[in-house]
């Protein structure tokens, strides 16, 4: 089973979202949630979706992204919490980039 | 069977906390068995009784307190940590530490991460 | 067609263990401490716990350091300690190490330096992982 990635912090002010992409494997999942939300509009995203090419899921927190006013994107999946405790046990573990 | 076991370090006026109360409560709600909280670096604030968060902000701990009642969910703090943040853990009532805390250390932590199938840290 | 054998070997292998990764420099945060304290207690009680050092944590690894000067206390000399702890299975991130412009003049020994690939995958093998 993959990984499940909980990405907290947005790129633009730390590494962590940088550090999470660089242990990532295919069929791993991403969760943006409180500031990692910001990294729907950084130059790592683009190039993450780009390299992955639908291997690694990539989540939004619907609230938390909407709560910054930040804009939907088609190729992410917008979920809730109760959907990251589903995605906690559809992962072998999870690991959280804060 | 799904056990799962979540580590805090964020304190309780910390919007980063309220994120992390969320998980845990959906998690609780689904049926999952969280066998334990362990509360380490700032995160053993939220057991310090003399804390008082503005009644017009998000209330942690009196959410914890809810969860601890309404689920029977152990709640650990490291007393190292726990001596650090000025929360005495010296005498037999403990008079500075939420009744809905225990008192534990870096043992408790090895204990629920074997047995637990998830760990998830906040 | 594989025999049984076969497909065992290429099953992938159990995950263990408790991975703690450190990203944070050693003395201007306590996370390096804090992280310390967790893999010497997980050694103590005879749990298997890999160390890996990312992003500005590999500092902490590096030689001729010295934390009295700054009237911090020195936690980084521990390190020498995790053998006796059995903690044995320590990890660098070669890309964090190559991007600070640093060699591999580490004050412990026994440390594998990895590329991220390779990195990634040694995180893999374990059951739990906790950062900070």
């Amino acid at each position: 089973m993959a990984t499940l990635h909980l990405v907290r912090q947005s790129a633009f002010a730390t590494n962590d979202f940088a550090q999470c992409l660089s242990v990532l494997e295919h069929q791993d999942s991403i969760v943006l949630m409180d500031d990692g939300c910001y990294n729907l509009k950084h130059a790592l995203m683009d190039s993450l979706i780009k390299r992955v090419d639908g291997t690694v899921n990539i989540h939004v927190m619907t609230s938390h992204a909407k709560a910054r006013a930040i804009e939907t994107i088609t190729t992410i999946k917008h979920i809730e919490m109760k959907d990251v405790v589903e995605l906690t046990f559809n992962h072998s573990k999870v690991i959280t980039w804060q | 069977m799904k056990t799962l076991a979540v580590v805090i370090t964020t304190p309780p006026y910390s919007p980063l906390t309220t994120t992390a109360i969320a998980y845990v409560e959906a998690a609780l709600v689904s049926g999952i068995d969280i066998i334990g909280i362990f509360f380490y670096q700032d995160g053993v604030l939220h057991a310090n009784n003399d804390i008082h968060i503005a009644s017009d902000e998000y209330q942690a701990i009196e959410q914890w307190q809810r969860l601890h009642q309404e689920y029977q969910l152990p709640l650990h703090i490291c007393i190292t940590a726990a001596e650090k943040h000025g929360i005495a853990c010296d005498s037999i009532d403990n008079e500075k530490v939420n009744e809905a805390f225990t008192v534990s250390g870096l043992g408790e932590l090895v204990e629920l991460t074997t047995k637990a199938s998830r760990l998830v840290q906040f | 067609m594989t025999t049984i054998d076969e497909k065992e070997a290429i099953s992938l292998p159990q995950e263990n263990g408790l991975a703690i990764i450190n990203s944070k420099a050693p003395f201007s945060s306590t996370h390096g401490k804090d992280a310390l304290d967790i893999a010497l207690i997980f050694g103590s009680f005879e749990q298997n716990v890999s160390l890996f050092f990312q992003g500005d944590g590999v500092y902490q690894l590096i030689a001729q350091q010295d934390g009295s000067l700054l009237s911090v206390k020195d936690y980084l000399k521990t390190f020498s300690a995790f053998e006796f702890y059995d903690i044995e299975d320590i990890y660098v991130c070669q890309q964090s190490l190559a991007n600070r412009q640093l060699g591999e003049n580490f004050h412990i020994s026994d440390v594998q330096v990895l590329p991220s690939i390779e990195f990634g995958a040694a995180l893999n093998r374990h059951q739990h992982v906790l950062r900070f």
